[in-house]
């Protein structure tokens, strides 16, 4: 069932007789936000709050990029309306109708957030979709940005319009690899040093805590270059948002296995001792290829970490109140799997897995815990106890 | 097959030429004397999601009520599949394994599985059957749904059976 049928589909017929679905008065919205606004039935497998909605601009051209891991790259086969992202269906949905339909559950949502595609229309339509949601809606609005469509003056323009965070998508964490799948592609190359100029603009126009990347534990990077990537953002005061590969059918990384479930536990464990318990890069061994091999820390700082279990929750921007607000559920794995990140805290229960699948025994050797001054750490997320060791 | 004796229960139209089972929202039509099809009422089906695939238990395998006989895997969801009746899976629908997308489009036409019954058929218990007594569950069970979020918003959008 369409969402067009959802709202009727004689409406639906008439307005696609007088105008293309493209933006910026179309967009799509992600499957978990068509739920949450009741534009399409459905139900999770276990029911939980949900209340970030992510929109993704829409052109019948698609996206001008041709990332070899997305759904959406232009090389990949289909019609650009019918390509999944993320593995499943964006239901295409008026602008307004979405605007007011924001407005109408208001009180349940926690995070608004646009995502720009690689489009000469998408700095603008952005730009026009931020005005129209900021005049009905007080949710905070991140846009996670396509870095060729802007420069300084844009971001600021988004900033004034009122997107309060910025999100660069830079999955590619070394610029080799960034190269191999995003620039020396079929169609549409990236640029490594473009994506990490407009990072750094983001953190000066928007501010600390206010420009996060997202990074892809699978492209075949090391565990080495993952923590390196966590620690200079840190640095910086940028968030890491950590996702996981997971192949999408008929793309160029079709075949390319997910990474193990040890591997990116482990990573998420070693990001939030990282960034939220002071530890600094030096309580990380790695092997010869670059493989986490040893976490030197207390025995007890570590379990009680994995006791509390939000170093495996989803990363995700916040809400007004600073408590976790965009969880993505199920953007890192499929219903049928368990989950790689939780949009809740986890469970007794899913704590003893995430337990048994770190396998600490293997890598965990005394140390002495948190190095880094306190006022260089990451803010943590609202809602939970004081940092651990603080 | 082509439900008969549709009835319009809200915006979702419910066939009375067969039983629905309360308890897994399954239907179950008499195909053969001490033989039935079963499939999602359109409620399992709209709540559900898109379905993107199925999977069944072997043939000749016996079930009893209350028993999985496959899995369900949505684009948010995965569960089991029920079994309404008790008995012997005799038959699997394969354009469902090869389409799943077929049991959001029309439940009531496409089944999944045949079973030959344990038991008479007239003995069975718990099942549902004639316009008042489905009406008044299935109606009772829409708003359950809509209570819980899990429909649509407006029209609850239910296309009719074999469109």
């Amino acid at each position: 069932m369409s969402v067009l049928r959802a709202i009727g589909a004689e409406e639906a017929e008439e307005t696609v007789s007088e105008s293309p679905q493209i933006s910026p008065d179309w967009v799509r919205i992600s499957y978990a936000s068509a739920l949450a606004l009741r534009f399409k039935s459905g139900r999770y497998t276990r029911p939980f709050d949900f209340g970030g909605i992510n929109l993704l601009l829409s052109y019948d051209e698609g996206c001008r990029s041709d990332c070899g891991y997305c759904g959406l790259a232009r090389s990949r086969q289909g019609a650009y309306e019918d390509k999944s992202f993320i593995r499943v269906d964006w239901p295409m949905v008026s602008t307004d109708e979405l605007v007011e339909r924001m407005a109408q559950h208001e009180d349940r949502l926690t995070r608004l957030c646009i995502s720009m595609v690689t489009h000469g229309y998408a700095y603008r339509d952005t730009l026009e979709i931020t005005r129209r949601i900021r005049s009905r809606l007080a949710t905070p609005l991140s846009l996670l940005v396509a870095p060729p469509t802007l420069n300084e003056e844009r971001l600021r323009a988004l900033k004034e319009a009122g997107a309060d965070m910025i999100g660069i998508g830079l999955d590619a964490v070394t610029e080799d690899l960034f190269r191999e799948i995003r620039s020396d592609v079929p169609k549409g190359g990236l640029r490594w040093d473009n994506y990490w100029k407009i990072v750094g603009l983001a953190r000066d126009i928007y501010g600390p805590w206010k420009t996060n990347c997202h990074t892809l534990v699978g492209l075949g990077e090391t565990d080495f270059d993952q923590i390196e990537i966590f620690e200079r953002l840190l640095g910086r005061q940028i968030y890491s948002y950590l996702f996981c590969f997971n192949p999408e059918e008929d793309s160029r990384m079709a075949d390319h296995p997910k990474s193990s479930v040890k591997r990116w536990r482990r990573l998420q464990l070693a990001k939030f001792l990282l960034e939220e318990c002071g530890f600094e890069p030096s309580a990380f061994d790695f092997d010869d290829r670059g493989e986490l091999a040893r976490i030197h820390a207390p025995a007890e700082l570590v379990d009680k970490v994995v006791h509390d279990g939000y170093a495996f929750m989803t990363n995700g921007c916040p809400s007004s109140g600073g408590e976790p607000g965009c969880t993505r559920p199920m953007g890192s794995w499929r219903p049928t799997e368990a989950p790689r990140d939780y949009p809740w805290q986890p469970t007794t229960a899913d704590r003893a897995v995430v337990r048994e699948q770190l396998a600490l025994d293997e890598i965990l050797r005394p140390g002495p815990g948190p190095t880094r001054p306190p006022e260089l750490w990451a803010p943590p997320v609202a809602g939970r106890p004081a940092p651990i060791a603080s | 097959m082509k439900p008969d004796n549709l009835l319009k229960i809200r915006s979702f139209l419910v066939a009375t030429d067969r039983a629905y089972d309360p308890e897994t929202h399954m239907w179950v039509l008499d195909v053969a004397p001490g033989r039935v099809r079963c499939g999602f009422d359109p409620l399992e089906s709209e709540t559900s999601g898109d379905i993107v695939a199925v999977a069944f238990e072997p043939l000749s395998k016996e079930v009893a009520r209350g028993a999985e006989f496959g899995s369900l895997e949505a684009a948010k969801f995965v569960g089991p599949l029920v079994a309404p009746v008790a008995g012997t899976l005799v038959a699997h629908n394969t354009a469902v394994l090869a389409d799943p997308g077929l049991l959001n489009q029309d439940p009531l036409s496409h089944w999944l599985i045949e079973i030959e019954l344990a038991a008479e058929r007239s003995s069975l218990t718990g099942l549902l059957e004639g316009p008042e007594e489905i009406r008044t569950w299935f109606e009772a069970e829409v708003e359950r749904f809509e209570r819980q979020g899990a429909l649509a918003q407006g029209a609850l959008a239910q296309g009719a059976p074999g469109q």
